[in-house]
């Protein structure tokens, strides 16, 4: 598994993370606060997720990134969420639903009138 | 001028006999400095026989002088780590270059006696140590270092006690007897870690902490809130004391921290008319563990009387008997430990930058 370099800003909220395999990803804020780990917005049981889209404010973005050990990132999000740790793994991981996520975006009910 | 690559070549040809390796690879050449015909360095030591050192040293000055171009060599020893900082300084603790806690899985297989005299053994190089006590259950390092005051309030936190050159700090200094017990996991996981950075360390090129026995919530929550350099596991010969001990490898794993090694106590007992080493509890279980692990064997220390004697006196056997096996074999350990450390941190990835 590769290992991040560096986190930067990608556009205005999203974050880009550039691995050392050469690979940079762009990944859209308001998907990695969907993915969000914490047992608020997983069922640690079951893998359910229990954050949907509709609960999160239309724009939701990281305000603060912090390293947890040599491991882990924490953001600090938009709405004062904050306890779930991004592993490399995780991310990595992430990597490759982002295509899908942005597949199966639906713009919101008022505009498709 | 002599190139980067010259000088690193020409150090790449100084072998340290006691590990069979270059000194470059064991990450043993800090600060090195090239500038005109001048060739500057620091050569860390392991070890505290001047002989030893000294003869590296001679060592090392003539194969930079054999540089063309090199005009004139300067290399000091240094007993001094380089630092696993995680360069965001998070989870660091201040003027702290290595914190290696001392695991093992079952209780009363030596960790504390492990503790103790490697963190003299390495004091005893001229590295600055220090030794945290974590074991709230059944702190015992104050026994054994012979720690007879309670610490002190400096300026800004505790003041550690200092034993044999060793800064040390105990929960036994803090807690009653039995009142540990009273305590629920999480309280005393706030406890240790608050504790940790209380404590004036001061500059430490190494924090040895004795971990409680087992895999719970305290091990845990220092290990995640403390940034690790890596962990070194003890355990007995019996096959069923090197299982638990995995336990504590797979949360280190878990945890990304790296094991440094394994020591193996209590590995064997030598006649002291025959030299015979007598297997008690059994052969191969830390060499096996290490082997499926791919992390060094530090040592296997001997069965003897002694080293709980000298224990149960305050002065742990490396001081108290030097010559003993049991001694040579914690010094030797300790050196171990030192290369393992600067390998690591001399191939320590750079810390992900985070501009966000
Ligand atoms: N190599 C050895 N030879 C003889 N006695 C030893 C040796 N190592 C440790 N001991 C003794 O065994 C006992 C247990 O050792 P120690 O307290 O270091 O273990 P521990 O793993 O820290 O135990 P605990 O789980 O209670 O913290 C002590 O009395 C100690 O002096
Ligand atoms: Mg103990
Ligand atoms: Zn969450």
């Amino acid at each position: 598994m590769p290992k991040p370099i560096r986190i930067n800003r990608h556009g205005a909220h999203d974050i880009a993370i550039e691995w050392d395999n050469g690979q940079t990803v762009a990944y859209p804020a308001r998907f990695v606060r969907l993915n969000c780990p914490c047992a608020q917005c997983e069922d640690e049981v079951t893998g359910k997720r229990i954050v949907q889209d509709s609960m999160l404010p239309i724009l939701t973005y990281p305000t603060k990134i912090e390293h947890v050990g040599r491991y882990a990132i924490q953001i600090f999000w938009s709405d004062s969420h904050s306890t779930g740790l991004f592993t490399w793994e995780k991310l990595w991981e992430l990597a490759d639903k982002i295509d899908d996520w942005k597949g199966s975006i639906k713009l919101p009910k008022h505009s498709l009138q | 001028m002599p190139t980067q690559e010259q000088v690193q070549d020409a150090l790449r040809e100084v072998i340290d006999p006691a590990f069979g390796k270059d000194i470059v690879s064991l990450g043993l050449v800090q600060a090195l400095k090239i500038a005109d015909g001048r060739v500057a360095l620091d050569l860390q030591i392991v070890r505290s026989s001047a002989d030893a050192n000294n003869n590296l040293k001679q060592q090392v000055e003539r194969a930079l002088k054999g540089v063309a171009g090199v005009e004139a060599v300067e290399v000091r020893l240094t007993p001094h780590a380089r630092s696993a900082g995680t360069g965001s300084g998070q989870g660091e603790l201040p003027g702290v270059a290595n914190v290696i806690p001392i695991a093992s899985g079952k209780g009363g297989v030596g960790k504390s006696t492990v503790s103790a005299n490697l963190a003299v053994a390495l004091a005893q190089t001229g590295a600055r140590v220090g030794l945290l006590d974590a074991d709230v259950y059944g702190p015992s390092i104050p026994m054994i270092m012979g720690a007879t005051e309670a610490p002190q309030r400096g300026g800004r936190g505790i003041m550690p006690v200092i034993c044999h050159g060793v800064k040390i700090i105990s929960t036994g200094f803090f807690t009653k007897p039995d009142q540990a017990v009273v305590w629920r996991g999480p309280m005393l996981s706030k406890m240790l870690t608050d504790l940790a950075r209380q404590v004036e360390w001061g500059e430490l090129d190494y924090l040895l902490v004795d971990l409680p026995p087992g895999t719970g919530d305290v091990q845990l929550t220092l290990c995640q809130q403390v940034a690790l350099t890596g962990a070194v596991i003890v355990t007995t010969p019996q096959p069923v004391a090197a299982a638990i001990a995995e336990k504590s490898i797979i949360m280190f794993e878990q945890l990304k921290t790296p094991i440094l090694g394994i020591i193996e106590n209590m590995a064997y007992f030598e006649s002291r008319k025959t030299g015979e080493r007598e297997l008690i509890f059994g052969a191969g279980g830390a060499a096996t563990l290490a082997h499926k692990w791919k992390t060094p064997l530090l040592a296997q220390i001997p069965l003897a009387t002694t080293v709980r004697e000298t224990s149960d006196g305050g002065t742990p056997i490396v001081l108290a008997d030097p010559d003993a096996p049991a001694a040579k074999a914690f010094v030797e350990a300790a050196a171990k430990l030192v290369v393992e450390v600067a390998m690591k941190n001399a191939n320590a990835e750079k810390p992900v930058e985070i501009n966000f």
